[in-house]
Order: C-alpha cells, then sequence, then structure tokens
C-alpha cells in the first residue's frame, strides 16, 4: 500500500486552502447566520476550477483524477469554508454534472457540463421523495411517454440547490409495475413549465445550501431530456450516492482539521487555574481523539477515491464503511471540540457550534448510518 | 496511492496463514513447545526479517502488519512470544546494535535459533519518560546491571534479555544470557489474556555483561520512543489479529446459526452490529497500514500515528470482540474459544506498550507542541 500524494496534488491542495481562505472563507458567517447562499463564492470556485475538476479540459474541467478532486474537497473545509457551501458544490458537481457527464450524451455533456463546470449555471439532483428516501423504489414520481416527450407528475424533498438550480437531474418511474428497473432519469431545466420548487427549508445545520421541495405537475420535457435508457436511473443514482460517500466525504473530513487546529490554538490560548487548558490531560484527551478520528477517517475516504481512479465504477462496501465510520465516529470528537471551547464554543463567534451543527447532517444525508449498515451487512 | 497488496505481498500472506493455521487449534496452550518450531517455519520466510532489515519485493512494518493480523489472530500467545523476541528484542540490536551485537545476538533470531526478550517495563514508569530505576554501572570490562523490571514477556524462556536501564547518563540496553549470574527470572505470571505467553517479573543485582554487548548510552527519550514505538508496532497487530479473529467467528456463527428459521444475520440487530464491527476492523487495517508507511518512509508523523493507530485498534479491539461475543451469545461465552479469548487479550493491548491514556496524553501534546 503506497498512501503518498503526487507533488502535484499536495501543491493543488495548499492552492486551494489559500483560494478559500481568500475568497470564501471572509464571508462565511454573514452568509451562515443569514442562512444565504454565496453566490460569488460559488462563482469565484467556478473560475478556480473547483466546480469541474474531474472533467474533461474540452468540456470546461481540469481534468483532474479523483484523488485530486477528493484533495480539493477536504482542502475546502480545511480552510473554513462552511458545510453548506461545500454541500452545495458536491451536489452541483457530483450529483448533477457528474450523472449528466456519465450517462448523458455527447450533445447533453456540451450543453451542460461547460456551465455547470464554470458555475455559470448551478445544478441539482432530485431523488428523495416524501415516502420515498432509501427505499428508492417506492418512489411516486411518474415520467409518462407522449409522443417525443415525457410528462413528469410528483415531488421531490430535501434537494439541495432546488431552490437555486438552473438544471435538475431528475429520478421518476417511467414503469411504476416495476421496481428499481422502472426508475429512469431526466434532465429539467428551470423554468420548464409545471416544474417549480419550495421554498428554502429551514435547517439545524448546513445554513447556506439552499434545500427545498422540487414539484412537478405535468411537466412536459423533450424525449431526448431522458438520460441514457430508460430503466438505467436506479444504476445512475448508486453510482451517484456513492459520490455522496466519498467525495462529499472530504470535506468534512477538512473541517475536521480545521476544528483541531482552532482546539489547539484556543488550549494554548486560553488561561484557567494559572495555566493554558491545554496543559490538562481531560484537554489533551479531547484533542487527541480529534486527531485520532482524522487519522483514521482520511484513509477509508482516500481509499474510495483510489478504488474510482483504479477504474472500479462501484465501490459500494468501502464508500458504505466510509460514510458509516465518518457519520457516526465523529460526532463525539466535534462535541469534544465545543467542551473544550466552552461557553464561547456555543456560540456562533467561535464557529465550532457551526461544525457541529453541519457535521450532524453526516450520519443522516447519502443514506443514514443504518442504510450504510444494511449495505455493508448485505455485503459481507 | 495505492491501497492494494503487491503479487508478492499476497503470495508472502497466504504462505503466513498456511503457517499459522497449522497451530490455531492450540491457540489456548503454553508456547514453549510451539515456539521453536514455529521459528524455524517463519525463518524459511521474509517474516522474521521484515522490519529488521529489508527484503526484496517486501513493504517492511507495512508487509509484516498484513501478516502480524493473520498471525495474532490464528494464534495470540505465540504472535506475541514471536514478535517480542523479532521485533521487539530483535529491532533494538537492528536499530541500535553494533555488527558484533548483532553477529551473536541478531543473526540466530532470524535464522529461529535463539528467543530474546525485551525487560523494560518498571513500576515507576510514568508518561513523562522519567530515568529508569534499573542501572548499569561500569566496573572494569564488564557493566554490571541491577533492577526490577515487570511484566516480562518471554522472561521465563528467552535465551538472552534486553534489559533498558540508566548507563552512563543516557540509557542503555544490556544483552544479559539467561544463565548469567545475578539474574532472577520470576515464575510465570497468571494473566487475563494471552495466557499462553510467558511472562514474568525480572530482578537482576549486580549482573555482570560484557561492555560489548551494551548498547549505549542513548539519550533517553529517543531510546524509549524507539523501544516504545517497537512494541505499539506488535500490540497493534495484536489487536487487529483480535479483531479478524472475533469478526469472522462472528460473522459465521450469525450465517450459520438460525432463529425463528431462518440466520440470525437475516435480524438487523446482528447484521447491523456485524456491519460496525467490520467498518471498525477495516478502519483500523487502513490507519495500521498508513502508520507503517509512515514508518517505513522515516517521517516525522510516524510516532503520533503510530500512537493514534494503538489507541484506536486497542479500543476497537474489545469493542468488535464484544459485539461477537453478543452474536454467539451463549457459544461465544464457553472458554476457550477465539471470541473470548479476543476479548480478554484486547485488553492487554489497552494497557501494554503505552497506554491508551498516556498515548492520548502524548497525541494531545504533541499536537499542542507540549511535552518534553
Amino acid at each position: 500500500m503506497d498512501f503518498s500524494f503526487t507533488k502535484e496534488q499536495l501543491m493543488f491542495k495548499e492552492e486551494v486552502i489559500r483560494f478559500a481562505k481568500k475568497e470564501i472563507v471572509p464571508r462565511v458567517a454573514e452568509h451562515e447566520l443569514a442562512c444565504t447562499f454565496d453566490f460569488e463564492a460559488f462563482r469565484k470556485m467556478g473560475e478556480f476550477g473547483i466546480l469541474g475538476l474531474h472533467f474533461p479540459e474540452e468540456l470546461g474541467g481540469q481534468g483532474a483524477d479523483v484523488i485530486t478532486t477528493v484533495l480539493a474537497g477536504e482542502a475546502l473545509g480545511e480552510a473554513g469554508v462552511d458545510g453548506g457551501l461545500t454541500l452545495a458544490y458536491g451536489a452541483h458537481t457530483f450529483l448533477c454534472a457528474d450523472t449528466l457527464f456519465r450517462h448523458g450524451t455527447d450533445a447533453q455533456r456540451k450543453k451542460y457540463i461547460p456551465k455547470l463546470a464554470s458555475g455559470q449555471w448551478i445544478g441539482c439532483m432530485g431523488l428523495t421523495e416524501p415516502g420515498a428516501g432509501s427505499d428508492v423504489a417506492s418512489m411516486k414520481t411518474e415520467a409518462v411517454k407522449k409522443g417525443d416527450t415525457y410528462v413528469l407528475n410528483g415531488s421531490k424533498i430535501f434537494i439541495t440547490n432546488g431552490p437555486i438550480a438552473d438544471v435538475a437531474v431528475v429520478y421518476a418511474k417511467t414503469d411504476p409495475s416495476q421496481q428499481h428497473a422502472g426508475i429512469s432519469a431526466f434532465v429539467v431545466e428551470k423554468g420548464t413549465p409545471g416544474f417549480s420548487s419550495g421554498e428554502p427549508l429551514k435547517k439545524m445545520g448546513v445554513h447556506t445550501s439552499q434545500t427545498s421541495e422540487l414539484f412537478f405537475n405535468d411537466c412536459t420535457i423533450p424525449a431526448q431530456n431522458l438520460l441514457g435508457q430508460e430503466g438505467m436511473g436506479f444504476q445512475m443514482a448508486m453510482e451517484t450516492v456513492e459520490w455522496d460517500r466519498s467525495a462529499l466525504l472530504a470535506p468534512f473530513i477538512g473541517s475536521g482539521s480545521y476544528l483541531l487546529k482552532k482546539c489547539v490554538r484556543y488550549a494554548k490560548e486560553r488561561v484557567q487555574f494559572g495555566r493554558p487548558i491545554g496543559h490538562f490531560q481531560a484537554t489533551k484527551h479531547k484533542i487527541a481523539d480529534i486527531k485520532i478520528m482524522l487519522e483514521a477517517g482520511r484513509s477509508l475516504v482516500y481509499r474510495i477515491a483510489w478504488c474510482k481512479d483504479s477504474g472500479k465504477p462501484l465501490n459500494h462496501l468501502e464508500a458504505a464503511v466510509a460514510k458509516l465510520f465518518a457519520g457516526d465516529w465523529t460526532l463525539q470528537p466535534m462535541n469534544d471540540a465545543m467542551l473544550i471551547f466552552g461557553g464561547y464554543g456555543y456560540c456562533h463567534e467561535y464557529d465550532v457550534e457551526r461544525c457541529f451543527r453541519d457535521g450532524r447532517l453526516a450520519p443522516i444525508g447519502g443514506g443514514t448510518s443504518d442504510i450504510q449498515k444494511m449495505i455493508i451487512s448485505r455485503l459481507m | 496511492m495505492n491501497f492494494d497488496y503487491s503479487p508478492k505481498e499476497k503470495a508472502f500472506l497466504e504462505e503466513i496463514g498456511a503457517i499459522v493455521s497449522q497451530y490455531a487449534s492450540q491457540a489456548g496452550s503454553r508456547v514453549e513447545k510451539p515456539l521453536a518450531l514455529i521459528l524455524k517455519k517463519l525463518a524459511a520466510t521474509p517474516y522474521l526479517r521484515l522490519g529488521i532489515e529489508p527484503v526484496d519485493g517486501m513493504e517492511g512494518p507495512q508487509s509484516l502488519m498484513a501478516a502480524a493480523q493473520k498471525f495474532a489472530a490464528a494464534y495470540p500467545s505465540l504472535y506475541l512470544s514471536v514478535e517480542m523476541s523479532t521485533r521487539v528484542f530483535g529491532g533494538a540490536l537492528s536499530r541500535f546494535g553494533s555488527a558484533t551485537q548483532k553477529e551473536k545476538f541478531l543473526t540466530p533470531l532470524l535464522k529461529g535459533e535463539l528467543v530474546g526478550a525485551m525487560a523494560l517495563s518498571e513500576s515507576s514508569m510514568n508518561v513523562e519518560n522519567d530515568a529508569l530505576a534499573t542501572t548499569g554501572t561500569v566496573d572494569g570490562d564488564k557493566v554490571l546491571v541491577s533492577g526490577v523490571k515487570s511484566f516480562v514477556i518471554n522472561g521465563p524462556i528467552a535465551n538472552v534479555i534486553a534489559v533498558a536501564g540508566a548507563y552512563e547518563g543516557g540509557t542503555g540496553i544490556f544483552f544479559v544470557p539467561a544463565d548469567a549470574p545475578g539474574l532472577t527470572i520470576g515464575e510465570p505470571l497468571g494473566t487475563l489474556g494471552f495466557e499462553g505467553a510467558l511472562i514474568s517479573a525480572v530482578s537482576l543485582e549486580n549482573c555482570p555483561v560484557d561492555k560489548n554487548f551494551v548498547i549505549g548510552p542513548l539519550a533517553h527519550k529517543e531510546a524509549m520512543d524507539a523501544l516504545k514505538l517497537m512494541e505499539n508496532q506488535v500490540l497493534v497487530g495484536a489487536a487487529l489479529g483480535a479483531m479478524s479473529a472475533a469478526f469472522e467467528a462472528a460473522k459465521k456463527h450469525a450465517k450459520e446459526h438460525k432463529s425463528g428459521g431462518r440466520p440470525i444475520i437475516a435480524y438487523q440487530e446482528v447484521a447491523f452490529k456485524l456491519a460496525e464491527m467490520l467498518t471498525m476492523v477495516q478502519t483500523c487495517e487502513l490507519l495500521a497500514q498508513r502508520a507503517c508507511w509512515l514508518l517505513k518512509n522515516n517521517d516525522n508523523q510516524a510516532l503520533e500515528v503510530f500512537l493514534c493507530a494503538k489507541v484506536m485498534c486497542g479500543e476497537c479491539a474489545e469493542k468488535v470482540a464484544s459485539g461477537a461475543l453478543q452474536i454467539l451469545s451463549g457459544s461465544g461465552f464457553t472458554a476457550p474459544n477465539p471470541t473470548e479469548r479476543a476479548y480478554r487479550n484486547a485488553k492487554f493491548v489497552q494497557i501494554a506498550g503505552v497506554s491508551t491514556e498516556i498515548a492520548r496524553v502524548k497525541i494531545g501534546d504533541m499536537e499542542l507542541g507540549y511535552g518534553k
């Protein structure tokens, strides 16, 4: 086994950290408190190249490998970018754009990927429904073929970027008599008659990401907006959620590094009982636990990236293990970080509580921890 | 990056798996008899030399850790005995020994012809790495060693015991033959786990050691960090082995044992517990491999990441074994079996070497830039 990165990968990570600290982080608190999306930061991420890192250059991407892509995500978290913006980036780049790239026709790729990679357009993915979370096959949204169009009816929920997206990859049943084999994927653009989004949902964390319902009321789209072939949607969704459990975990790991640095700095400055609190074993214990979880979690995420770079498209076991660990094992260290800061940690001014709230999504989004356990146990 | 083993490593791991599996049925027995036999068999493979000297096609500590996991899963006490001899006693020689010392002790050790022990622990040892109470005093061409060492693994069966002690303003390692005058080996201790290993106290009273067979004086912190790191490598391997043994036993049972007309793995209470256990096993394997990779590359993070691995693996070993015991239910509670053994052994991993508490303090110190 080799855990090394190339010099270029490490230099790029440092570049992303510098970029994020200068162009994004100064506005994080403002947007976080206001629960607003930072369009300017997103546009700058597009200009920098982060939004389309792993797409080919001819489509506006950077042609990067998955490990570099994961490192960039980690760098955003490490710089102090909030979980809301990194979630929006993940939903945009991996759940929407990557699906279009992998399963779209040449025409679809040329039409959408350059706009998404540059940040000119924002993308989202509509899979979850009020009655169909991890049980994807029970989705009710239907797409009925009528001539050279499909007519969509139904609704989606918890859609990251829903209210701000210019284009959505939407999963719907083309054959309701089938379970997974009846699901197909479609491209739906903003402004299509019958397509609308709900008001942004109020959430515990990831405040800057805009999450809403999507509604389809006789939403009529051209037949060529079908992605791939009818009945292939579930397979696409499974590939997509694997990104959810790898590249989307990277900013979360980066956020752990950010927290660790903050805790170390604070523990050395904060004096109680005549000495910095870092000199107390209880504080060292908490700092050690954050470090241990970071070291343990990081390699799990890199492993999936390496699998993808090695040409293994589906790595469900590795992805589920990484997601389960990141979701379940890192909550306590994040709680410990707040305890190191004491009362200050509970206040918005020190964004430790923000990290805690953002991180609480990890065992929920992209398949809850219980779903990961179900996947792992079926594969063993 | 590469998260796979090379073809040569895979072949080596298969070979080690085949050797150690022959001894698995004796896993509850004391190690005296199988030790000599397995040392000879292992000496015919790259196993004993890994981490001690370069081996073509192998990745040193990384290949070793993967093999160690198999060995420790099959026969934990025998693993502990072989490793304390090879990797700690032999590791000290490899790292600090002179050509004469290596010729005298390391060469037969790697041929499987010598059993070593490392006498390091003392009752007063603590997080601050204070000077050792055991001393070596120069007396002509001899060094007279005096002190009391506790929990010496292989103490009763070692041909030579490496004793760490204060020496000439630093730390020395004294190679004491088992029949040296002034050396008293205590009775084997009864222990909660690793019951087949022979662990005893060792006391030395003006025990004469040829100066040619003394390492040092070394800087105390360097010597202690190095020896503790060697111990921790062995213990991380032991933890991985305990986890593997317990997890595999629980998985097998869950697939075979039926309740309500179906295998118990069909029930979420069992299946999800297994999923949590597998997550711990894989996470710990990767963390241990990364620590070994850092060590192989002389990275200055190696010491800290190894401490992280020690804490994580030691604590997960107990959790995995505990989960396995729940799944195995009554059949896991009957002794001896691999799961209850893994549960008992896991506690040793948390205590021995650098305890998890001291490890956390040290990790905290490293992050904070504190410590001596």
